[in-house]
């Protein structure tokens, strides 16, 4: 049996292509210059431990501080609730931390936040087909034992962005009957706003949410750095022991590059986001459109409406043909866009968000993620769109699909 | 072959290795129709390692669309977990060591692979085995040969498959000389795959360790190691099933001089262990075999073949004496060292790999 080796050869670099359009922002986000700077003196000349007892140490103290007080401010919250973690899996992890017992969620979270509610006995509350959680639906199966309800903020595999507000009325109006019943069992909201904030506002008070997952990775700052922001009186307890930083939530010697990067990127963001998510819609809809235009049998799952969904995500499926193929032959025009989320791709099991939204075998197999980012030009949209066209033309006519009605010729 | 000439169809197993890959490349040279398809046998990541079968399958897909060719995924994975899978842990449970790789030619690539392929209008199957085969005429079954390269060789895992489904299988790659012309024949052709490492080991245990997965799978029990000539107890272990004959590493004995395992009794949970290389028990000519198969369908006559107790290794002239009830007795013109019950003897006749058994407890 030909055995698999540990690692795999890199695809075979035959000829360069012409131009290259990476467009799976929803993955990675390369690092803005201006939070490569801003970090670069802290992995050399400023590198103490800032637990250490020593004015230089004192500094990089301050410098870790300064980065927590600014990353703050940007959500609306005060730097003793933000708790610094490496990314928003453990930032997610260390939410459902903070209470035992059963835990509410939707049908397409992340990865880590379903992982974390099935360890626990989870209702997981449906969708509908455009990947919305209906807030009534919340309230119906929102028991008087559910502790921890937790909705992403917005979905980074279909662009659906939840009523976060609605929901959190619902919370709320929980807490109220079980204040009244005398009820001690305590109840919080979470949500992630990994894929939301470089395009969507942050603000704690606002979301009215009790705890907050934030990632670098996804705010053109560095991976594995992400922060939980918790509202006063929610319990956390640390999942990482030791030597007591972050509070003696999560310990181990702090990241001060890593959480000064994560304060110039989200300060970059905010700055940037009210544009940017301008732009990133318009370029969308020019990439869709001249997708439609070539291609009129594609569908689109997610959200009709503009307002309910990340400006520049676009979820597109060509039903009869293979994503993964198609993924391979874009490769080769330097095109790299992503089949539904990386983690569920990595897994090559159809995604349980396409399923959730009802979508068939056929149209899950057939379905890319593209995403659109901060270095997104008009020419890569008009680059990407002409080698989308040209794969799946291709592609159908390999396997006898016709190219204009996507039906079987 | 006729169906050379008027493109028979083929369904291929590709796996994303270098072997498969070339398989593609020359069947289509040669005119058939090909399909490819990835076995998707095993996807549970074991703790410290991630199962790479998706990168696998990226690689194979890459192949499929230089050459374009069609590739599908089969999910084979119930049938691997129960019959190669499972087969492995409780082989280990009692005390043998099975050879997994034997299982899945015979239940998963030309079991439940081939059955499907035909089912869906295969002509033949093919994988990039190292092996030749000569179909048979007028429904007889088909004579399995050792590969061109004998560095490379696979009949070990093959001993086990029907010469009728041998009828309709096809290995590309048996007649190269050796791997290194399977790198250059890749190249040649662009399927930028040429530099990739040979895969080895288990695929499914990868580097996490037969110790590891073992002991996920079993329960870890405390027994004694037993020096084999005094039954002096001479330190401990956590499970005999860990150990098999032969083994000198993790006895954990705290130094002295290196020692063997030259039996495990998984019922009362013990290793014999002997420091003695010349020990008796370490060495044999006679081997029982149980539950063998013979790729003709039946036993070959009595008389002297030659032996293989390892993938690539000796070929040892024995007597070899089919008896009833799928059992078969082997005796070697010379002594070798005792090989582990559960593995398997492979026969052969010149270049033919006749058929063989798994070594019986003795």
């Amino acid at each position: 049996m030909p055995a698999q080796p540990a690692m795999s050869t890199p695809p075979a670099a035959s000829s360069m292509p012409a131009h290259e359009a990476y467009l799976d922002y929803a993955a990675a986000t390369p690092m803005d210059p201006q939070v490569v700077q801003a970090m670069l003196p802290y992995l050399s000349e400023r590198f103490e431990n800032p637990s250490a007892p020593y004015a230089r140490a004192r500094q990089a103290r301050v410098a870790l501080e300064e980065a927590r007080a600014t990353l703050a401010h940007l959500i609306g919250a005060r730097p003793g609730n933000v708790v610094l973690t490496a990314g928003a899996t453990e930032a997610n992890n260390l939410a459902f931390a903070a209470t035992d017992g059963p835990v509410l969620v939707d049908a397409i979270e992340h990865e880590s936040v379903l992982a974390c509610a099935q360890a626990r006995g989870a209702v997981v509350v449906p969708v509908t087909s455009d990947g919305r959680v209906d807030p009534r639906d919340v309230q119906a199966a929102l028991t008087s034992e559910v502790t921890l309800v937790s909705i992403e903020l917005a979905n980074g595999e279909i662009g659906t962005i939840q009523p976060i507000r609605e929901i959190a009325n619902v919370v709320a109006a929980e807490r109220d009957r079980r204040l009244r019943n005398g009820e001690r069992t305590p109840l919080y909201l979470h949500a992630d706003a990994s894929q939301a904030a470089p395009v969507l506002s942050v603000n704690v008070s606002s979301l009215r949410v009790d705890l907050l997952t934030l990632s670098a990775a996804k705010l053109y700052g560095p991976k594995q750095v992400g922060l939980l922001w918790a509202a006063d009186g929610v319990p956390l307890r640390p999942l990482v022991r030791g030597g007591g930083q972050e509070s003696g939530v999560r310990s181990g010697t702090e990241n001060v590059a890593g959480a000064v990067a994560f304060a110039r990127a989200l300060q970059l963001a905010s700055e940037l986001r009210a544009q940017e998510a301008r732009r990133l819609a318009q370029l969308r809809d020019q990439l869709e459109r001249s997708l439609r235009e070539q291609i009129p049998w594609m569908i689109t799952p997610g959200p009709r409406s503009a307002a309910r969904r990340l400006p520049g995500l676009l979820s597109v499926s060509f039903p009869g043909l293979e994503a993964r193929r198609l993924v391979v032959l874009l490769e080769r025009q330097g095109v790299s866009v992503g089949t539904g989320s990386a983690c569920a791709a990595s897994r090559m099991r159809v995604s349980h968000v396409l399923q959730a939204i009802g979508l068939s075998e056929e149209e899950a197999a057939g379905s890319l993620r593209i995403t659109l980012g901060r270095p997104t030009t008009s020419d890569d949209i008009v680059y990407a769109a002409q080698a989308i066209v040209a794969c799946v033309h291709e592609e159908c006519q390999r396997v006898g699909l016709d190219a204009q009605t996507g039906g079987r010729s | 072959m006729s169906a050379r000439e008027t493109g028979g169809r083929v369904f291929l197993g590709m796996s994303g290795g270098v072997d498969s890959s070339l398989a593609a490349a020359l069947l289509l040279e040669q005119g058939y129709d090909v399909r490819g398809i990835y076995m998707r046998n095993w996807s549970r990541d074991l703790p410290g390692f991630r199962c790479p079968w998706a990168d696998e399958l990226a690689d194979a897909e890459r192949v499929a669309v230089t050459l374009g060719i069609q590739l599908d995924v089969w999910d084979c994975e119930a049938e691997y977990k129960a019959t190669v899978v499972d087969y492995l842990v409780d082989s280990y449970a009692r005390g043998y060591t099975p050879n997994p790789d034997v299982m899945c030619n015979q239940t998963v690539k030309f079991g439940t692979f081939a059955q499907r392929a035909f089912a869906e209008g295969a002509d033949y199957v093919a994988t990039g085995h190292y092996a030749r085969v000569r179909h048979g005429k007028d429904g007889r079954p088909a004579q399995l040969y050792r590969a061109c390269d004998e560095h490379k060789d696979q009949t070990y895992f093959l001993w086990r498959v029907d010469g009728h489904v041998f009828n309709r299988a096809l290995f590309p790659v048996g007649d190269i000389q050796n791997k290194a012309e399977v790198r250059r024949m890749c190249a040649e052709r662009g399927l930028g795959i040429e530099n990739k490492p040979d895969s080895d080991g288990i695929c499914f245990i990868g580097p996490v360790g037969l110790r590891t997965f073992l002991l996920d799978a079993l329960e870890r029990r405390s027994g004694d190691v037993v020096e084999w000539e005094t039954g002096k107890v001479l330190g401990h272990h956590d499970g005999a099933f860990l150990f098999t004959v032969g083994q000198r590493r993790g006895l954990n004995l705290g130094g002295g001089p290196a020692r063997y395992v030259v039996s495990t009794d998984t019922q009362e949970n013990v290793v014999y262990v002997t420091a003695d290389r010349d020990c008796p028990a370490l060495w044999t000519t006679e081997l029982s075999l149980e539950d063998c198969r013979w790729i003709a369908g039946e036993a070959p006559a009595a008389g002297s073949y030659l032996v293989r107790t390892r993938h690539t290794g000796t070929l040892r002239r024995a007597h070899v004496e089919p008896a009833g009830e799928g059992s078969c007795h082997l005796a070697l013109d010379e002594p070798m060292r005792t090989v582990a019950p559960g593995q398997s003897a492979v026969v052969y006749d010149g270049l033919a790999c006749l058929g063989g058994g798994l070594i019986a407890r003795t």
